[in-house]
């Protein structure tokens, strides 16, 4: 382990693995250019110079368009795939499973369910304005149930999944019994709030998902080191002195405030949870800061990318994000896979 | 204690955000405030105020694809030849609009609720609640436009067809006026039944038809048939019958229907008072011209009845 750095100021100190970090400065880049690339296609493509043009002249026509219209699209988009992303890492670390993501874990049925309630009986009184926070509560309110459920003098990686994937099928069933009872237009809002879709993503929106992501990260940040050793054996955990209970459930937790973001401004993108933190292992193989780096900066590109295609490939139409997720990301991680087993 | 620190260093920086986010849009925000225009460069992104507009005069610059023969409803092509289109009523492209650079949008507060601040950061906005309520709709299109009198001139005109023909209905039917109707929505694996709310409904309910009590007591604009054996549910004296699409399963759920007991016995198919009637008219138009092309099936549906009973 040659490439290992130490990093020492006062109390702080990291062991830095220099080498994964090249391939994740090449995955920024790309992050970059699928950023620039968003911001120059659309009904009006930009060559370099017009896009110059337009980011430095915000009251013009295409900065209008560019400022206005493109760019907080293209960052909900991309705090979204960020966050799905980190969630997905998160719980497939600490529910020590592949498969593991919010999908499974009943975070997204659950903002899904409390998404479509909200819907179908109360957006008429009050709009959709409260749709973000109906789906986060929704989102916590199913962890907090598949952790209480999977409770038994401590919970098991095992058990929480078993539980989140019952439970995601019980409100999966009153989703779709809410979609079966309710008025005929709310049904097509809430298909569309279903797909996922970063749709008319203004800077309001932004600022806000991008303070509970930043929080969010603050708190990754202080316990990403238990994160790391959530994938040890709990009796190995134990005996080198991690209170694994609570790190469990404040890992869980956190994931579930994430995805629970996300799905809040984003809609129910599937997926991304799953197949970012899978790439990202791929291309750096030891679990740490890296990893995580890399996860997040891919689950935005694919979200990003999802929503140029969305919103390019069938112009006039603007179709929403999440049909294109799977487009996407599937092919990709199926060539990986088959890469691997070769 | 030194990451400690850290960690509030950087929730301070975060607290700088938010006032970030308010600097780049403030700049939008003024667009907004200025409804009133007598100017003539409107984008309609839903279906009732396409139709609005081209009942005020108005030809839009902009409009959102139909939900039916797609892409502009046969009774407004002629009107919309040189219209562009802006993509879904539920997901309309925002640059496409921009492009247009309008300077009236008709939006609904139930769809658009979302892409409000972006609409207006464009153009000024008018929202409507609801996208089927006609009257509204017309109200507020014509006094953002400055057509009061063109809208006055509509209402009177609807005005005087639908006291013109509440006569006739009344003269007809006599006692048994008045006559109780259902108004159903035939679709590949569903049935709904318009209320007096709803858009069909409240033209229905303007000439005087009613609803069995079953369905008066109902809230609401419809009800979903939770399976054929509802059916009875629908029953009253005369049916207007619409397919939500042209496609051959709604055909032949319809032929289904007609086929089964439930339906032979209900009170309409029995006394064959079932008329077939064009969604477009009489569900997804959503305007007045919508309204009158009702006000015409009925007076034809009526005009036949009429020559039944002379001979």
């Amino acid at each position: 382990m040659a490439d290992v750095r130490a990093l020492r100021i006062g109390g702080f100190s990291r062991a830095i693995v220099w080498r994964p970090w090249w391939r994740v400065l090449a995955v920024g880049v790309a992050l970059l250019l699928s950023l620039s690339s968003c911001l120059a296609l659309g009904k009006v493509p930009l060559g370099p110079t017009a896009l110059w043009h337009a980011l430095c002249t915000p009251s013009s026509d295409t900065g209008l368009i560019v400022w206005q219209l493109r760019l907080p699209r293209i960052l909900l988009g991309a705090l979204v795939g960020g966050a799905l992303a980190l969630s997905g890492w998160l719980l497939q670390q600490v529910m020590r499973n592949p498969l593991a993501s919010p999908d499974t874990l009943g975070v997204t049925s659950g903002a899904s369910a409390a998404a479509v309630g909200y819907l179908s009986l109360l957006a008429a009184d009050s709009g959709s304005a409260w749709l973000p926070l109906a789906a986060a509560a929704g989102a916590l309110v199913a962890v907090g149930l598949v952790y209480r459920l999977a409770w038994h003098r401590g919970t098991t990686p095992l058990r929480l999944v078993l539980m989140g994937i019952g439970l995601s099928a019980l409100l999966t069933a009153a989703t779709t019994y809410l979609l079966v009872s309710s008025a005929f237009s709310t049904t097509l809002s809430a298909y569309v709030w279903l797909t996922g879709s970063v749709y008319g993503g203004n800077w309001s929106d932004v600022a806000r998902l991008a303070v509970g992501v930043a929080v969010a990260l603050v708190a990754m940040g202080a316990l990403m080191r238990h994160a790391l050793l959530a994938g040890v054996d709990d009796a190995l955990a134990v005996g080198i002195g991690v209170r694994v209970q609570v790190m469990r459930g404040a890992l869980t937790l956190l994931a579930a405030v994430l995805a629970g973001l996300a799905v809040a401004w984003g809609g129910a993108i599937a997926f991304v949870g799953l197949i970012a933190p899978h790439l990202a292992k791929r291309l750096v193989r030891i679990p740490g800061t890296a990893q995580v780096v890399m996860s997040i900066a891919l689950g935005a590109i694919i979200v990003m990318l999802a929503d140029l295609a969305g919103r390019t490939l069938f112009l006039p139409r603007d179709l929403p994000a999440g049909l294109f997720v799977a487009a996407i990301g599937a092919p990709f991680f199926l060539m990986l896979l088959i890469r691997q087993v070769r | 204690m030194t990451s400690r620190r850290h960690v509030l260093a950087m929730l301070l920086a975060l607290a700088t955000l938010p006032a970030l986010a308010r600097a780049g849009t403030s700049s939008g925000a003024e667009a907004r405030g200025t409804e009133k225009t007598s100017s003539r460069r409107v984008v309609t992104l839903f279906q009732g105020a396409t139709d609005t507009a081209v009942a005020l005069g108005v030809v839009p610059v902009g409009v959102v694809e139909s939900w039916l023969d797609k892409p502009v409803y046969p009774y407004l092509r002629a009107a919309l030849a040189d219209t562009t289109l802006v993509g879904l009523e539920t997901q309309p492209s925002l640059e496409d609009i921009a492009l247009l650079a309008p300077d009236l949008i008709v939006a609904s507060r139930f769809r658009h609720q979302r892409i409000e601040p972006l609409l207006s950061a464009l153009a000024p906005v008018v929202m409507l609640d609801d996208i089927y309520r006609y009257r509204d709709t017309l109200t507020v299109m014509a006094s953002a436009l400055g057509l009061e009198v063109r809208a006055q001139a509509l209402n009177a005109r609807l005005a005087a067809r639908l006291a013109q023909l509440r006569a006739r209905l009344k003269a007809h039917f006599g006692v048994r006026w008045p006559l109780t109707v259902s108004l159903i929505d035939v679709r590949a694996n569903e049935v709904r039944s318009y209320l007096a709310p709803s858009f069909g409904g409240s033209v229905l309910a303007a000439l005087g038809f009613r609803w069995n009590a079953a369905q008066r007591r109902l809230s609401g604009v419809l009800v979903k048939l939770s399976g054929i054996e509802s059916l009875p549910t629908l029953d009253a004296e005369v049916f207007f019958v619409m397919r939500h699409s042209r496609g051959a399963a709604v055909a032949a759920h319809y032929r289904r229907l007609q086929a089964h007991l439930l339906w032979q016995r209900m009170d309409a198919p029995r006394h064959g008072e079932v008329r077939e009637v064009d969604a477009i008219d009489w569900s997804l138009s959503g305007g007045i011209l919508g309204v009158f092309a009702m006000l015409d099936d009925v007076d034809a549906w009526l005009a036949a009845d009429e020559r039944r009973a002379r001979t």
